[in-house]
């Protein structure tokens, strides 16, 4: 290989860290002063000055953060879609992408963007290592929900039937991915309640609030503890869930630990399964004839899966963070940019679908396939939601893979969702319940917390 | 089964209390409770009894009226704070603010601020020599010989507006009721005076001012995507296309400043920016009027507030105002301590050049850095016992600006103007504004003190309304006609 190929394969990041000498100066502080006086080094040819008739009039950017968006925030992201495609908020101090494409070209554009992890929002980077791409442990964990998924729902639908007040959103669609997450993990049955508030605290911890960070902190601590023991005793005496897995791994720098665990919790998303089976519930029992359509038909199901995921997402907006200055929409981003690229605005973009507003799951213009937001073989879009990676490299599963995580959780909400349909075949919105979407705090999950069903 | 239930349970807790209360649901702007001055709301504390700090904080008008005990909280336990709601970062010791100013290329200043979109590139956005030689253009101005030419014709300026109190009506800010006299020293003196002078410097026709008075406002209220940003950015564009045909004509013919004996003292600022040169070059007319935006911008607010904010703090400390009132050169000490204590602007934004380990804090290259000068100047590091208004503290640097920020025998300046190589270049003209304005006012004004009933309150409906981070608005002055 000649070294022009390794320099080009070279770390992006180290290039970026600390090309100048950083010395210490008062307070501790380090700071990089200019080693020649007199050199000019940044004009800026470009002029930002903004004209009269590029104003954001129509957006107050204090309604980005409001109770109004966080019950619903599709009326203002339109406001920013259908008027200012890059809208620069200072208040937040970043910039909401909205169009379907523009929101497409960021989440595959790895050379100009980045993302940065959960742990970065913690201030804790590096404090385990994040094992989710690992096979063994990707082939654990859809074995071990393969195995139970069937015993898992059934029992969960069994109980929600046997309840007082059966709510959908919490007796199944909150409690399912805890406890297929729980039996990945292969835990004791006592554990799994102190387990899942823990795990919930460390989900809820990154954003901006202080009391739930300190929550967080406490308890990724706290589960850390936890782990450390269970993993060691798998490593002696492995079995075929994911810890053992992770426990058993042949890792460069040093084998896995309690932390390495809790890292690959922390990365790993359970707001798609938990946010989209709700959100589907929601959108079919408030739309009857949609209902009507997947019972006569369950190969529909799938479909409302993928429509729900497209017409109301859980995960509204995604960060990324621009590696270095980059002219985009007819903007300059600086380096550093934060862009809030809203995956629930796109899949509104009424320049992608057709009626984008309506929930129909009988819809001819989506792609239904991973929702990843990319345009598919068929020359159709997909929905955006989840991780909103960049396009898979293994557009066939190979065989040594286990099919791909939005995959498997589809097959879960279809599988859970069959189970419902089954066990109560005349399931309906309780009268007189007005159940809503909202997101509990700004930044997080846009779901229904309270579904009120009867049968 | 129990467990069952329980991880229901445990998800419940979770999301408590929303779940419990969807009718009460959590505000994104919550009502925090207005506290006693100095003294800060309780927002939770970390298991260590490090006191926590809500971000939402920064949007209450809590924070607006009563800021010090916040950034006391930041300085002594986050003094590097990553807000993550409003994506930035805030610097807040004096001594980190000092090195991070002068660091001019680990904090850079490029064209990504609040300010580029309305007032366009000015050196206030460039770094290195690009910076310096923009703002020598003009910042020699303001400084030495030719300041000290001008004040006689500040001087000048201020008896005219003063005279002219006399022909004004209630509705314009005078009131005259049984030989005592009420004035609204902003509106008759403080927000036109500092413009007037401007003007004056500019070299700009006094029919002119009040266009200009309405440009500064409307600019100053439009900064950084505010509400007002539509006005601000049309007031931009019909001051350049006012100042585009005076530019192209002094181009032509270039026009000079005079003092009070009509002796020539040089050409005036737009002149000499016309036939100035950048790398060979002529500066554009956008370059020059891009600066004057700036010079129109920054000449009025600092020292509109700062004027109001010194009488405001002064009387309310009679015992310093009859000092100062006695010896005129105490105006000086009570100007530094005025913007010690309540400057008018609050900060500088930065944004780091390179990957940064601060307090123990990463902070990735490209961020937001705000340097927040309110709270240097109440860092107890520096200021003993930095909440009281005391022109005679010892620690208080209060003779000619330095740029290091400290000076000799454990003094150090106040960090209104900012220290190093963004140092304000106006500090000097508007110390003497304020200085010389106030002295002029004080000979016209017999026993003058606040008039407590037409100004705003406290929380408690009677005490006067702190300055907090916005200057005063309004000051209603009583004073006694012979």
């Amino acid at each position: 290989m000649s070294t022009q190929d390794q320099s080009a394969g070279k770390d992006r990041s180290a290039i970026r860290k600390f090309t100048r000498d950083i010395t210490v100066g008062r307070n501790g502080v380090p700071v990089a002063r200019a080693k020649t006086s007199g050199e000019g080094f940044r004009t800026y040819e470009i002029h930002q000055r903004m004209r009269p008739g590029e104003t954001t009039a129509k957006m107050r950017p204090n309604r980005l953060i409001s109770e109004e968006f966080l019950t619903d925030p599709y009326a203002p992201l339109e406001v920013l879609r259908e008027n200012y495609p890059c809208y620069r908020d200072w208040i937040g101090n970043s910039y909401w992408v909205t169009q379907y494409n523009d929101v497409t070209s960021i989440f595959v554009d790895d050379a100009n963007f980045e993302t940065r992890p959960k742990s970065w929002f913690y201030s804790i980077e590096g404090f385990g290592r994040d094992l989710r791409g690992e096979i063994p442990v990707l082939s654990a964990q859809a074995n071990r929900i393969d195995e139970n998924i069937d015993a898992i729902a059934s029992q969960i639908v069994d109980d929600m039937a046997a309840s007082d007040a059966p709510d959908l959103a919490l007796d199944l669609a909150a409690r399912l991915p805890m406890e297929l997450l729980a039996c990945v993990l292969d835990l004791p049955k006592d554990d799994v309640p102190l387990f899942v508030e823990r795990y919930w605290a460390m989900q809820r911890g990154y954003h901006w609030e202080p009391k739930s960070e300190q929550a967080g902190l406490a308890a990724i601590e706290d589960l850390t503890a936890y782990f450390d023991p269970i993993i060691e005793a798998r490593r002696a005496n492995p079995g075929d869930d994911m810890v053992s897995a992770i426990a058993t791994l042949d890792l460069d720098s040093g084998p896995a630990t309690g932390a390495d665990v809790v890292a690959t919790l922390l990365e790993a998303d359970h707001e798609s399964l938990h946010g989209g089976l709700a959100n589907m519930w929601f959108l079919l029992l408030t739309n009857p004839d949609q209902l009507a359509i997947i019972k006569d038909d369950r190969r529909f199901i799938k479909f409302s899966w993928f429509e729900t995921l497209r017409h109301s997402t859980p995960v509204v907006t995604a960060k990324r963070f621009a590696l270095h200055e980059v002219e985009r929409f007819g903007l300059m981003l600086p380096e550093g940019a934060m862009m809030n690229c809203s995956a629930a605005a796109a899949n509104r973009d009424p320049r992608i679908y057709e009626n984008p507003d309506s929930f129909l799951v009988t819809r001819k213009d989506m792609c239904q396939r991973e929702p990843r937001g990319m345009y598919r073989a068929d020359g159709l879009p997909a929905g955006i939601t989840f991780g909103m990676g960049p396009p898979s490299k293994h557009p066939a599963v190979p065989e040594d893979r286990p099919r791909s995580l939005y995959a498997i959780n589809k097959d879960i909400a279809v599988k859970a969702s069959n189970i419902l349909l089954d066990k109560m075949p005349n399931i309906g919105l309780k009268s007189g319940a007005s159940p809503e979407l909202r997101a509990l705090r700004n930044g997080e999950m846009h779901t229904c917390w309270h579904l009120p069903v009867e049968f | 089964m129990s467990s069952a239930n329980s991880v229901t349970g445990s998800i419940a807790r979770a999301i408590d209390p929303m779940l419990q209360s969807a009718s009460a649901p959590e505000q994104a702007v919550p009502d925090f409770p207005m506290m006693p001055l100095g003294q800060a709301t309780d927002m939770g504390h970390a298991p260590d009894g490090t006191p926590l700090l809500d971000p939402r904080i920064f949007n209450t008008m809590e924070f607006m009226r009563n800021p010090y005990p916040y950034y006391k909280i930041m300085r002594d336990h986050y003094p590097v704070f990553h807000d993550k709601l409003h994506n930035c970062y805030y610097v807040t010791r004096y001594a980190d603010i000092t090195d991070c100013y002068f660091d001019d290329e680990g904090f850079n200043t490029i064209p990504k601020g609040s300010s580029s979109g309305v007032l366009g590139n000015t050196q206030l956005e460039l770094s290195g020599i690009e910076h310096r030689r923009r703002r020598n253009l003009y910042g020699q101005h303001l400084v030495g010989q030719s300041l000290n030419h001008r004040v006689p014709a500040i001087e000048k300026l201020a008896e005219q507006m003063i005279s002219n109190w006399d022909n004004l009506t209630p509705e314009q800010g005078v009131e005259d009721k049984g030989g005592v006299r009420s004035i609204q020293l902003g509106k008759v003196f403080a927000n036109e005076f500092p413009i007037r002078v401007v003007c004056q410097v500019l070299g700009f026709p006094e029919e002119s001012q009040e266009d200009f008075y309405y440009w500064y406002n409307s600019m100053m209220s439009g900064l950084g995507g505010s509400d007002t940003q539509k006005q601000g950015l049309e007031a931009r564009q019909h001051l350049e296309d006012y100042l585009e045909e005076i530019v192209e004509a002094r181009r032509k013919q270039p026009t000079y400043l005079y003092d009070n004996d009509g002796k020539e003292l040089g050409k005036d600022v737009i002149s000499k920016l016309c036939e100035s040169k950048i790398d060979g070059d002529y500066l554009s007319t956008e370059e020059i009027t891009s600066n004057i935006a700036l010079v129109v911008g920054g000449g009025g607010e600092t020292t509109r507030g700062a004027i109001l904010n010194m009488w405001y703090l002064l009387l309310q400390h009679p015992d310093q105002f009859a000092e100062v009132v006695a010896d005129e050169d105490k105006w000086n000490l009570a100007f530094h301590e005025t913007l010690r204590h309540s400057t008018p602007i609050g900060g500088q934004p930065r944004h780091n050049t390179f990957d940064l380990d601060m307090h123990g804090v990463k902070v990735p290259a490209g961020s937001l850095v705000n340097m927040v000068d309110f709270s240097a100047n109440h860092d107890d590091r520096i200021f003993k016992d930095p909440e009281t208004f005391n022109i005679f503290r010892d620690d208080l640097y209060s003779g000619k600006l330095l740029r290091s920020g400290f000076a000799k025998e454990g003094k150090s300046s106040h960090m209104a103007f900012g220290v190093g190589p963004h140092l304000c270049p106006g500090a000097w003209i508007s110390h003497q504004e304020a200085v010389v304005g106030s002295k002029i006012l004080i000979k016209h004004m017999k026993n003058p003190r606040i008039r407590v009933d037409k100004m705003p309150k406290d929380i408690d409906g009677e005490s006067l309304a702190p300055i907090g981070l916005i200057s005063v608005r309004e000051l209603w002055i009583d004073y006694d006609l012979e």
